[in-house]
């Protein structure tokens, strides 16, 4: 392999330098249950790589269906994380399309013409993995996790969300336990559309709650481009 | 299962000078690396029906209010899940000694 590059741009890199006893613990551990076949290598890389690339499709498969669904909706707002399977996504269940996450209490809040919702974490940055993938970096910022429960209608500004004051916005603290997604309105413009093409245009921050759906945007490529079911 | 060992070889995880978090968690604290990994970890005990996730998080919030509560909150997992598989008798407090030196030896090789 060529390794050409300039050493000298850079510092070397210190082989103990930041090492706890809790990541020795964690290494220890991890090969202590391979070595006595409570799992394998191979088990363990492959979960790793599944968890970091899952995005926000499970999130917009249960808005779609929900849309669609007047049955399923009711579900849904009744037992999130069982309404969860119906779209085969198990948070007991890491094998299937599964979690990557804890099991938690699972609530998907209904936005209506007089009320937005949107979530948020501020002591960390609890977010419904099996269903919405990675959190994105703004999320887990102080900047929103800190203003958002104190000045709402001022941080969805900045993200181009503007509500008048016949509309409530309720913010949602995640924790440990629960975790939460905001199932938005249906736009117009989207009469007769089918389940796929509705799934298209339910992108990641419409379910977190601070962008609202659109029939021409499915977040699927660059926004000079995008023309949904076109 | 929360036995109600204490194990010191994971008390020693714990520097000496540590004190109890008194206060929230640091809002601009990142995740290390280890942590996903020890994750990744969790959900294999509990996919090959080890150690199920339910188990563990009740495991987290008894243990790490008792026996491990002056251990970090990020630091519950990895204590309370390895606290949980000697309990069941998956690996010994001194197996888990030797290998962490192990460990503790590749780590910190020049």
């Amino acid at each position: 392999m060529s390794h050409d590059h300039d050493h000298g741009a850079h510092d070397p890199i210190q082989a103990s330098e930041g090492v706890s006893e809790f990541e020795i613990l964690e290494r220890a551990v991890r090969e202590l249950a391979i070595e006595k076949g409570l799992f394998s290598e191979e088990d363990h890389r492959r979960f790793s790589e599944w968890a970091e690339s899952i995005g926000p499709s499970g999130g917009s498969k249960l808005v779609a269906k929900a849309w669609t669904d007047p049955e399923f909706k009711a579900r849904l707002l009744a037992d999130g994380t069982e309404a969860c399977k119906e779209v085969g996504i198990d948070w007991l269940d890491p094998t299937g399309v599964g979690t990557p996450s804890d099991y938690t209490y699972f609530y998907v809040l209904e936005n209506t013409p007089e009320v937005h919702n949107v979530i948020v974490c501020t002591l960390c940055s609890c977010y419904p993995r099996p269903v919405l993938g990675m959190s994105p970096d703004w999320y887990r910022t102080p900047n929103y996790r800190r203003r958002l429960v104190r000045w709402p209608r001022e941080v969805l500004a900045e993200f181009g969300l503007h509500f008048g004051p016949d509309v409530e916005v309720r913010v949602h603290d995640s924790n440990q336990k629960s975790r939460f997604m905001v199932m938005p309105m249906r736009p117009e413009g989207t009469e007769g559309w089918t389940e796929e093409q509705l799934e298209a245009i339910v992108t990641r921050d419409t379910m977190i709650g601070v962008a609202l759906p659109h029939a021409d945007w499915t977040a699927s490529g660059p926004p000079s481009a995008a023309k949904a079911n076109s | 299962m929360t036995g109600h060992h204490r194990y010191d070889v994971l008390l020693d995880t714990l520097g000496p000078d540590s004190q109890r978090e008194t206060k929230l968690p640091d809002l601009e604290r990142k995740p290390d690396p280890w942590e996903s990994a020890m994750q990744a970890t969790c959900e294999c005990l509990s996919w090959r029906g080890t150690l199920d996730n339910l188990e563990r998080r009740n495991a987290e919030d008894a243990l790490g209010e008792t026996t491990y509560r002056d251990f970090p909150v990020h630091a519950r997992s990895v204590v309370v899940t390895a606290h949980e598989l000697m309990e069941r008798g998956a690996f010994t407090a001194d197996e888990l000694r030797a290998r962490m030196d192990q460990v503790r030896e590749r780590i910190n090789r020049a």
